[in-house]
């Protein structure tokens, strides 16, 4: 299964859990699940509208496919100069 | 000087041939927002806030609308008020104020009139009536406990709180068993730092026309950074569908990050509307300085351990960014920032509040050089401490591929160690410090970003192509652009020209911020040149009379067994009789932009008596991933670091206790010129991005993160204090030495 990280500020939102494993073959099918399990936190994931996969970041991931073993960080909004 | 990785061969990627836009800038030909005329034109011009904040309780404008010239008055009462929670609210508002002015210089109305200083004129006649509110003008203010609230209106970000608050963003980072590390250490250092708010300092000040037609259609020319985002924004803010809105970008006169966002469109677009001709508005300098965004001030508590032998074990700290009058971002992308060294334990909080000061905007990294500024020093001290050479501490604990980011994932290939390597083994670093002078070292890094981008590509009937992106080219990627499809095509760079197109006649383009034009913007001409020869290749086929498998694309012609080379040029002649015209467009939302990293050397003297710090010597090594045109990437580090050297020693917004900008002036606030600053040496370190076709990384933003703590360490070794307070101006070093 496809590994979740949470920075710091959303692991409240997720019963201070850091990495879940949940279900998913697109970043947006985990986020269903993460909220399934953590009601709200899909949301606090969709305003973060980033995510790094297998270190390459991605903006609005959503329809990404995500491969069984991978790790998926989700990163709030990023911005530049 | 360039130190490059085993690479392919390029025929053009890495070459410095003249920019296409060289001619029209040196003659003057070049048209920015502001030399944008039309017939019938009226000009705008503001009203704005006296007061740092106050509720907005009547404006009349009566006097001003009968004034001579006068053909329209807005006030906020014109726009529509969009939900709290809207994206585009904020920018709305500090365009417009509503309810109440939030900080001196915040717009109240606008007119437009013949001339300017008749719509000036009228402007002053506006009577508003305020009610004064509490100003708040500091971090310590902001997070105060029951301290006034900057802005009702905001709610902290990620927090799932509906409460007003004065916190835009509260972001904490943790790994690893921090108390522990610090127990265990040998050596602790910890600091305070503070830095003042600082503008980008771009020489254009912002500029537009706009023209609604009688069928509501609006025509805009404006200077940005991204006129895809001056329609997307416009159109939100005046609740307009987009469709209504064509934007037309014109040169750029500097940005910097300052002109990723609008202050003036919707407002000339509303004037317009109402009068029915068009209306140019053109900020003054004063303008600029008092009302667009400059970089937060911050304020930050730093402390690292670390063990007798270099090893960085643990960082423990505080950073707050005053993010100005509404919520912003700048707190949570400072966390993004802490990626250079490996940490093993990691506790830190990133904050930023709100102030009655101007919405703060990106200043081309955001929020790293303000982190990196407390960080960088508090490494140079334990460096000291250790009696380390500061380089050999830092490649000590470097971070490479695998190691952790700020986000917690894995770095993918980067190039800091590269980096120091490069400032360790150059001509500079290896020469004797000169008599009087002290040296010091800092390092940055910049994730960057990649985003949407599209592009067409065109042969012409001659064999010449024209690429269109809609990036406008705030440092040179247009040349970028001809230099990937040249290497592609494979013709002449100067038998392609670069053209940024208004938003109706290319494909959608994320505004060029994030370092990330050459790199997301390239890789949609690479794509487009890429199935444009495949084209190529079958008409070839068709011509020549073999198989379309039987063709090959080398060096700019098709080439087939027992065939001559047919060159572009013979395609596109025939392009009628094969298919039709030869173009193509390429669309994609990049992913993978590399992250950039870089490291500086300088070399300070300091005057006991004034206080002046003069720099002698700077150097700066980056790695561009792939330099596509080495000149445009010198500059970049080049200008990063000017503006660096700026904000580490000069540069500083001066309030009153009413929240007045006391220095909104060039003649005040002081930039580097040419003549404060020595030839700053680069170095151009290339290690390639893999996420993109020619490994290219963006190279706009790092340049500005290391000259503070760079200065700043030279400083401190120079006098033997530390100078914790940005900018090092003469007063403060004498008081520094003072304290000695």
């Amino acid at each position: 299964m496809p590994r979740a990280h949470l920075m710091t500020p959303l692991r409240r939102f997720a019963d201070g859990e850091s990495v879940i494993e949940v279900e998913g073959a697109t970043v947006g099918e985990m986020i269903v699940e993460l909220d399934r399990l953590f009601p709200g936190l899909g949301e606090m994931l969709t305003m973060g509208s980033s995510a790094a996969v297998d270190g390459l970041i991605h903006a609005e991931p959503e329809f990404l496919a995500v491969e069984p073993d991978a790790d998926v960080y989700f990163v709030a909004p990023l911005t530049g100069g | 000087m360039t130190i490059t990785e085993d690479r392919p061969a390029y025929k053009w990627v890495g070459t410095r041939p003249i920019r296409h836009d060289g001619y029209d800038k040196v003659v003057g030909k070049a048209r920015f927002a502001a030399d944008r005329n039309f017939p019938g034109q009226l000009h705008g011009a503001f009203l704005r806030s006296p007061h740092g904040h106050a509720r907005i309780l009547a404006i009349d404008t009566a006097a001003a609308e009968v004034m001579p010239g006068v053909k329209a008055v807005v006030t906020g009462a014109d726009f529509p008020d969009l939900p709290v929670g809207n994206p585009e609210r904020d920018t709305g508002i500090n365009l417009m104020a509503r309810d109440a002015a939030l900080y001196v210089g915040h717009v109240v109305a606008a007119v437009a009139a013949s001339t300017r200083a008749e719509a000036e004129a009228a402007a002053a006649a506006i009577e508003v009536r305020y009610e004064l509110l509490p100003v708040v003008l500091s971090i310590d203010e902001s997070m105060a406990d029951g301290a006034p609230l900057a802005n009702p209106d905001n709610r902290t970000a990620f927090s799932g709180s509906d409460d007003p608050s004065n916190l835009a963003t509260v972001t904490p980072l943790e790994r690893g068993d921090v108390d522990a590390a610090f127990e265990a250490a040998d050596v602790v250092v910890e600091r305070e730092f503070d830095t003042a708010w600082v503008h980008q300092g771009y020489i254009e000040p912002h500029a537009c026309v706009v023209d609604v037609g009688p069928d509501g259609r609006a025509d805009v020319w404006a200077s940005s950074q991204g006129h895809f985002r001056v329609r997307s924004q416009t159109a939100a803010v005046l609740d307009w569908d987009t469709a209504r809105i064509k934007v037309t970008p014109a040169e750029i006169g500097g940005g910097f990050g300052g002109k990723t966002t609008i202050y003036l469109e919707p407002v000339a677009a509303l004037l317009s509307e109402k009068s029915g001709r068009p209306v140019k508005i053109v900020m003054t300098r004063d303008e600029v300085l008092r009302a667009t965004g400059p970089a937060p001030a911050s304020k930050s508590r730093i402390r690292i351990a670390a063990t007798n032998d270099g090893e960085l074990t643990a960082i423990d700290g505080w950073i707050g960014y005053a993010v100005g009058c509404t919520n912003d971002m700048a707190g949570f992308v400072g966390a993004m920032s802490v990626a250079s060294y490996k940490f093993p334990n990691l506790k830190m909080e990133f904050v930023g509040a709100l102030t009655n000061t101007p919405r703060s905007a990106a200043y081309r990294a955001p929020s790293a050089p303000q982190a990196a500024f407390a960080i960088e020093s508090v490494i140079d001290e334990i460096a000291q401490a250790l009696d380390m050479d500061p380089i050999e501490l830092r490649l000590k604990n470097a971070v490479v591929e695998g190691d952790l980011t700020s986000m917690g994932g894995p770095h993918p290939r980067v190039g800091f160690v590269e980096c120091l390597e490069a400032i360790r083994d150059s001509e500079h670093y290896r020469s004797s410090v000169p008599e009087g002078a002290a040296r010091g070292i800092g390092t940055g890094f910049w994730f960057n970003i990649g985003e949407q981008s599209s592009a067409t590509v065109n042969l012409n009937e001659d064999g010449t192509a024209t690429v269109i992106t809609g990036s406008p080219d705030i440092g040179g990627s247009r040349a970028s652009m001809a230099l990937m499809a040249a290497e592609e095509l494979g013709i002449d760079v100067h038998r392609i020209t670069p053209v940024v197109a208004d938003t109706e006649s290319v494909g959608f383009t994320d505004v060029t911020e994030g370092s990330r034009a050459t790199f997301a913007t390239g890789m949609a001409v690479v794509n487009a040149c890429r199935e444009l020869v495949e084209e190529l290749k079958a008409r070839a086929a068709t011509i020549l009379g073999v198989g379309a498998d039987a063709v090959e694309w080398v060096d700019g012609a098709a080439v087939a067994a027992d065939k001559d080379p047919l060159p572009l040029a013979g395609i596109t002649a025939k392009a009628k009789g094969t298919g039709g015209p030869l173009t193509v467009t390429a669309s994609l939302n990049a992913g993978g932009a590399g992250p950039s990293f870089a490291v500086h050397c300088c070399d300070v003297v300091v005057d006991d008596e004034t206080g002046r710090v003069e720099v002698l010597r700077y150097t700066t090594a980056q790695d561009a991933g792939t330099a596509i045109h080495p000149s445009y990437v010198e500059g970049q580090m080049q200008g990063g670091t000017a503006q660096g050297i700026g904000w580490a020693l000069n540069e500083e917004y001066v309030y009153d206790d009413d929240g007045t900008m006391l220095n909104a002036s060039f003649l005040d606030y002081r930039v580097p010129v040419a003549s404060d600053l020595p030839m700053i040496e680069t170095i151009i370190v290339e290690v390639p991005n893999p996420a993109h076709p020619y490994g290219v990384r963006g190279v706009g933003e790092t340049g500005i993160v290391p000259p503070m703590a760079t200065i700043a360490n030279a400083v401190s070794r120079a006098t033997g204090v530390r100078l914790s307070s940005l900018p090092m101006s003469p007063p403060k070093v004498l008081a520094a030495l003072d304290e000695r």
